[in-house]
């Protein structure tokens, strides 16, 4: 022990006073050779170098120099390199070949000279001394950027490129750590906490190779090459110490703490906190689905977790997470590991299987790991749904899945906590309100799946299990959002399934297929990172194969066709064959037929029955379609509709509603109010059979939208006056709403024709002198010309004449005649097309319904309960505003609506749906009013426009910056562009 | 021979009433169809050209008419009409049209919803008593004599008139306006009592008889009663019992009772095959049968038997849809047809009772129907205020 202390005291002395030789040697030496020969002295004492190859390529002056060097035996180079590289020496050498000697001589170097007494220092010592050598050489960059820098850094890299990734480095070093970490010579000199630090700080520095290097370094050195080398390395290190230890004979579970283990992990680790756990995965999942795919195969029958223990070639892929000792590393990769198997399509039993192998160690032992799967894979995250089936199956259900659905284990405590924190996140009204829409269906999904595992019984002795689900189901239903109201009855449906199988709960008639699909038209694919390209190509196969099949489907339904019309031919032929029309008749017989069933009731006497056979029944069938009365009056239209307990009379008259309305007759006027009421509070669901719901409602609303239509003021009195009446619904005031929608839409896209005012020109005005005829007449008449009288020189009259093109009924007559005094042509010049009536009656739609959304009144909220409604009116109020747009009665308007919108609780109200209103209703602001009038506003110091508009921008800003809801921001980003948009305009 | 051929249309449809359109009837022997509405409107149409030849008010705007009749036994030259103001008329039709004033005014004091019937005779016995054509001139009042001649009168029109007049004054005040007649020129209404059916004189004006026979007393009998209102009446005359009248009465409670003059006491038989109100009786050319029409859902066809008195369902044709204003048999015996509240004109074999016909043309309750006594058209008539006209099954001749 102390002998060899001592000897390798002396070698290191002697190494030191070699080095400094050398270092002198080169920083006096004035040519390339001198300085290759001091580094070849050294060399050849380190390793083996071919020196005849370096003959060659120096002067011949020095060759003797370079071969006086004696060449050591190898016991001897074996301890010299054992020193040299484990003291001082190597580091000393080192800055002074990376620094100097690259600066000053490498380019000088012959090739071979380079590879043999420069790079061979790096290439032939251990790789974790050259790395901690190297590494550092890298930081120079930046700094400066001159010449100097830059030779140096490129150097270097080319020396971590051929030390680590043409050398297989990374394997060495792994290697090399395992040894060190086990041999006691070690651990003597080192204590076990210094070493983990030392390991880290090595893996650290690998990892941060990427980032340390030029932009111009070679392509190896890009962070996602880089990784996938080193990854590749690491891995068979791993896998060649685990079979190594499992040939040892050590259990697994006590080598927690092995050297190129902890190496791999910390690298890893590294690795997966700079965001390339893909590269990661991407090596290790083909090779455990390998692993795992061979163990299927082999063993069909007979899967359990000890198969999988007793191979060695598992060993460490169960370590490796646990190597790995950043749990936010982990968390990245599990999270990078379930999209990536949902990408590769593996079945649900590999994927348990890969996720059983990599974390049943950690997700026991560790609390943090589990509630990765637990807490976030099921409350935060949002994944395919078959992962989602992948993470219940393993942490919650906690064993292998059955062939195609979830299985059960023995323990179902897990699942049973489970459910029950789902179901407390799931029920809340503020995950209803707050959370994106992906991550409500996620976590419904999950709560879905986790309740069809779940028994009756299980059901039943969970705490607060049935509350809550009812609690989130009504709160759902309650939602404008059918996406949502799906949500809650799949849910409905899967617990109904639960306690009673035979009796499932349809609360929607949508969803009544067997299976439902949690994915809720969520389709979330990641991007593919090893680009399948033959997976395309057996789609595109799929998609030929396809249309192949409906080729013949095609082809074969026409043989049918042809087939068919053959046969209908061989029919016909066959039945044409049958009338020979020769054949002679007997009426009798014929009569016969026809008349052998009266006989045994009747008993008159033949002749009678011969007359009788004359009378032949018509077709009698017979329907009641003309039997219904028919509502001919508004007051009778009234009357039948307040007739509830009568729902004939109620169908038949709303389906004269709309036309009679349309008719428009004198008494609307006075009846509109009326028949607004008794529309509204028709119960269509009531008088109409199962399914036709929609068909009696959608009269009603037409039936009401032409009552608005061409009974405006009236009408909508009534309807603005029912609106926060406590009498209705909220169906029927979303029914108002709706029909008031429609109506202001009709009404500004009605055209109607009203004859201009006409213009009489006086005689005083007009161009021509009073006596001469007017020159109306058709195009094309000549000019009037006075016609010179022939007889009596003196006459009282002028006359005139002009040409006349021919009439066109001179040349064609047609059949049509027009019932008018005026031509048609006149009334084309009179007419004037006008457009949108709606600004007339805008006040009237807008302003009582804008009055009171605030109050809270017995039956009406909008503000809390009846959001639906608020939204649904602010929808409403936005279609009436753009239907005014560019008319001066937006600019009146705007003010008011826009007072409405800014208040606190309806721009911030909690539900989403609102809120969406309120930026359409902005938008529709925006493009209603007219940018001049904007203009004006601002310059007269309209204060309540001008303060309505910023109010507008930075509402929208803020939304558009903290809003959850997506299709929300998405709204507000457009409302921001309009915004834009019209202050261009006015500006 | 088709089975699914569709039912025919019209031939011609007359237009031209402003109101419901109560009756119709055909003429016996001339073109003309007689049709008279709520508005007391009585037109007369040429069945050729379809034309209306006449129109006259002939009853008030305020009751309308009910029923008009005619029959070759009260003259081919007279129309008769009833109208809901308690008074039948007789009128006499000239060259172009009717007559200005009614040669026949029978204030029956009858406020109700039964068509009056003319006395029906078998085709095979009516030119006996054409050729006896003899009336009994002396008319007993609210006659007990179960024997009247069916002697005829030929009296003049005038002469009639003036009876009439007379007696319409006389009667109206004394005998509160019911005459019954009975014979050839008799007409069967539901008297004022109106439980009652009354027979009255067309050529006097006056009542001859009382079904039931009380109808001076001031006590009726209890089971007459209990029947309710006499909805619909038919009279005839059996061939084999010659002579003496026959009335058939339909009642509120579904009974149908047949009276014998003889014996206007006591009904010769009465049955009960509705449910509810009959509304329409017809008997058929030789009286042995017939078919009646209730506001029940159903339609009975029945045989009468003269010498045994009763009255049998040959066959009940069950309807989807309840109501039936008014029946008809064709007088060969082959088709009736039904007009039914549910606008549907119904045709059917008459002796099988098989139905043959569903007729849609009427965009209302039809209220009569009648067939010409050629047998080649059928009239129609409804609350459309149109009269239809048809062609069906038309007689092999």
């Amino acid at each position: 022990m102390e002998d060899s202390k001592r000897k390798r005291r002396e070698i290191e002395s002697k190494i030191l006073e070699k080095v400094g030789e050398v270092v002198s040697a080169i920083a006096e030496a004035k040519y390339v050779d001198q300085v290759i020969c001091a580094l070849h002295s050294i060399a050849v004492q380190l390793f083996p170098v071919d020196s005849s190859r370096l003959l060659g390529c120096i002067d011949s002056g020095f060759r003797n120099q370079l071969l006086s060097g004696g060449i050591s035996s190898p016991f001897e180079r074996d301890d010299w390199w054992h020193v040299f590289y484990h003291e001082a020496a190597f580091p000393t050498l080192a800055r002074v070949l990376i620094y100097n000697v690259a600066l000053d001589w490498l380019a000088c170097f012959p090739l071979s000279a380079r590879t043999q007494v420069y790079d061979s220092f790096f290439v032939k010592g251990p790789p974790i001394e050259v790395v901690q050598a190297i590494i550092p050489a890298l930081l120079k960059n930046g700094s400066n950027k001159d010449t100097d820098v830059n030779v140096i850094c490129s150097n270097a890299e080319r020396i971590l490129v051929l030390c680590l990734l043409g050398n297989n480095g990374m394997l060495q070093m792994a290697r090399e750590f395992g040894i060190l970490y086990s041999s006691e010579e070690f651990t003597n000199k080192m204590l076990k906490p210094d070493m983990l630090v030392f390991i880290s700080k090595i893996a650290q520095l690998i990892a941060s190779i990427p980032d340390k290097a030029r932009l111009e370094a070679p392509a190896a050195l890009s962070s996602a090459q880089f990784f996938k080398q080193v990854i590749i390395q690491l891995l068979a290190a791993a896998e060649e110490r685990s079979v190594e230890i499992c040939n040892k004979g050590e259990a697994l579970d006590q080598s927690v703490s092995d050297g190129t283990f902890l190496f791999v992990g910390e690298t890893f680790s590294r690795i997966c906190r700079r965001g390339f756990a893909d590269i990661l995965l991407a090596e290790v999942v083909p090779r455990i689905l390998g692993h795992v795919r061979g163990c299927l195969s082999s063993n069909i029958d007979f899967i359990n977790h000890n198969l999988f223990k007793s191979k060695t070639n598992f060993q460490f892929w169960f370590k490796m997470i646990e190597t790995i000792k950043d749990s936010y590393a982990v968390e990245r990769l599990s999270e990078q590991l379930l999209h990536q198997l949902a990408t590769e399509h593996v079945t649900d039993i590999e994927a348990y299987w890969i996720l059983w192998i990599l974390f049943h160690r950690t997700a026991r032992n560790q609390a943090s790991i589990r509630s990765i799967f637990v807490d976030k894979g099921l409350l935060w995250k949002v994944f395919p749904v078959c992962c989602l089936k992948w993470i219940l199956q393993f942490a919650v259900l906690d064993c292998p899945p059955g062939s195609d659905s979830l299985k059960k284990g023995q323990n179902t405590q897990g699942l049973r906590d489970i459910v029950q924190r789902l179901l407390g996140v799931w029920s809340t009204r503020q995950f209803v309100q707050s959370a994106a829409m992906e991550q409500q269906a996620y976590v419904t999904a999950a709560v879905g799946l986790s309740l069809e595992q779940m028994s009756k019984e299980e059901l039943e002795t969970t705490k607060d299990v049935m509350p809550l689900i009812l609690q989130g189901v009504s709160c759902r239903l309650e939602s404008p959002d059918p996406l949502v109201r799906r949500m809650a009855s799949c849910i409905a449906l899967v617990f109904s399934k639960v306690v009673d199988p035979k009796n499932p709960l349809y609360l929607d008639d949508n969803c009544r297929e067997e299976t439902i699909n949690w994915e809720f038209g969520f389709n979330r694919q990641p991007k593919q990172i090893s680009a399948s390209s033959d997976r395309i190509e057996k789609a595109d196969d799929e998609v030929k194969s396809f249309l192949s099949e409906l080729n013949k489907g095609v082809s074969s339904v026409d043989d049918d066709r042809k087939n068919n019309n053959v046969k209908g031919r061989h029919q016909m032929f066959s039945e044409l064959k049958l009338v020979d029309p020769d054949e002679i008749v007997d009426p009798a017989t014929l009569n016969n037929e026809y008349s052998s069933d009266e006989e045994d009731r009747d008993d008159d006497d033949d002749a009678s029955e011969n007359s009788d056979s004359s009378l032949q029944p018509y077709d009698l069938s017979d329907d009641d379609a003309d039997l219904r009365k028919k509502v001919s009056q508004l007051v009778d239209l009234v009357g039948a509709l307040r007739k509830p307990d009568d729902p004939d009379t109620v169908e038949r008259a709303l389906d004269v509603a709309e036309k009679l309305v349309r008719a428009s007759p004198d008494e609307l006027q006075h009846l509109s109010g009326d028949l607004v009421r008794a529309l509204l509070q028709v119960r269509c669901s009531d008088l109409t059979i199962e399914g036709e719901e929609d068909s009696a409602e959608g009269k009603r609303q037409r039936a009401l939208v032409s009552l608005l239509v061409t009974c405006p003021f009236e009408s909508v009195a009534a309807v603005n006056k029912l609106l926060y009446s406590p009498n209705v619904d909220i169906s029927q005031r979303i029914l108002m709403l709706d029909v008031m929608i429609d109506a202001a839409q009709e009404l500004a896209n009605a055209t109607s024709n009203r004859p201009r005012h006409q213009q009489r020109n006086l005689i005083s005005t007009s161009e021509q002198p009073w006596f001469l005829p007017q020159s109306k007449g058709p195009p094309g008449a000549g000019l009037w010309k006075e016609v010179s009288e022939t007889g009596t020189s003196l006459s009282w009259s002028y006359r005139y004449e002009r040409d006349l093109p021919l009439k066109p009924s001179q040349i064609k007559t047609g059949k049509s005649r027009r019932w008018s005094l005026r031509s048609e042509k006149m009334q084309v010049n009179q007419l004037e097309y006008s457009k949108n009536k709606f600004p007339l009656y805008a006040a009237a739609f807008m302003l009582p319904a804008m009055q009171g959304f605030d109050k809270k009144r017995h039956g009406v909220d909008l503000l809390g309960g009846d959001f639906i409604v608020l939204g649904k009116l602010i929808y409403m109020l936005g279609v009436c505003m753009k239907c005014v747009a560019m008319h001066p009665e937006a600019m009146a308007l705007a003010p008011a609506l826009l007072d409405m919108l800014s208040s606190r609780d309806v721009s911030h109200h909690v539900e989403a749906y609102v809120r969406r209103s309120v930026l359409f209703a902005a938008s529709c602001i925006l493009v209603a009013l007219h940018p001049s009038f904007v203009a004006s506003a601002l310059v007269e110091g309209n204060a309540e426009i001008s303060k309505g508009l910023e109010w507008i921008r930075t509402w929208a800003l803020h939304v558009a910056e903290s809003e959850t809801d997506t299709e929300c921001s998405m709204m507000a980003m457009t409302c921001l562009q309009l915004h834009a948009e019209m202050a261009l305009q006015a500006s | 021979m088709d089975t699914k051929r569709p039912p025919p249309d019209p031939i011609a449809v007359l237009r031209g009433h402003r109101a419901s359109v109560m009756d119709v009837c055909f003429h016996s022997s001339r073109p003309l169809l007689f049709t008279g509405a709520t508005d007391g409107e009585l037109r007369i149409w040429d069945t050729v050209q379809h034309r209306t030849v006449s129109s006259s008010r002939v009853h008030g705007a305020a009751h309308g008419i009910i029923g008009v009749a005619t029959s070759p036994l009260i003259g081919d030259n007279k129309v008769v009409s009833q109208g809901r103001d308690g008074t039948i008329k007789c009128w006499d039709i000239e060259d172009g049209g009717l007559s200005r004033t009614p040669s026949l005014i029978i204030k029956t004091n009858s406020y109700h919803f039964c068509k009056l019937s003319l006395v029906k005779k078998p085709s095979t016995c009516l030119e006996q008593t054409e050729d006896a054509s003899s009336v009994n001139a002396s008319v007993k009042k609210s006659g007990s004599t179960t024997e009247h001649p069916k002697n005829f009168c030929d009296m003049k029109a005038g002469e009639t008139v003036n009876a009439a007049m007379l007696d319409g004054v006389d009667g109206g005040k004394t005998q509160g306006g019911s005459v019954s007649t009975e014979g050839p020129k008799y007409v069967a209404i539901a008297g004022s009592q109106s439980s009652e059916v009354e027979i009255w004189d067309l050529n006097t004006a006056e009542r001859l008889a009382c079904l039931p026979q009380i109808c001076n007393e001031s006590s009726s009998s209890n089971s007459t009663k209990a029947r309710g209102m006499c909805m619909a009446v038919q009279a005839f005359l059996p061939p084999k019992l010659q002579g003496f009248l026959n009335v058939l009465a339909g009642y509120e409670d579904g009974s149908m009772v047949l009276w014998d003059l003889r014996n206007p006491g006591v009904p010769v038989t009465s049955v009960k095959f509705h449910s509810e109100p009959v509304l329409s009786l017809s008997v058929d050319e030789p009286c042995t049968g017939g078919i009646s029409g209730a506001a029940d859902d159903k339609i009975v066809l029945f045989t009468l038997d003269h010498q045994t008195g009763c009255c049998l369902v040959k066959k009940e044709i069950s309807l989807q849809r309840p109501g039936i204003g008014g029946t008809s048999i064709r007088r060969d015996g082959k088709i009736a047809a039904t007009a039914g509240w549910d606008h549907r004109i119904r045709i059917y074999n008459y002796r099988k009772g098989s139905p043959l016909a569903v007729l849609k043309y009427h965009s209302a309750t039809c209220n009569a129907v009648s067939f010409s006594s050629d047998c080649k058209l059928m009239a129609s008539s409804s609350e459309d205020t149109t009269v239809a006209l048809w062609e069906l099954y038309p007689p092999r001749t």
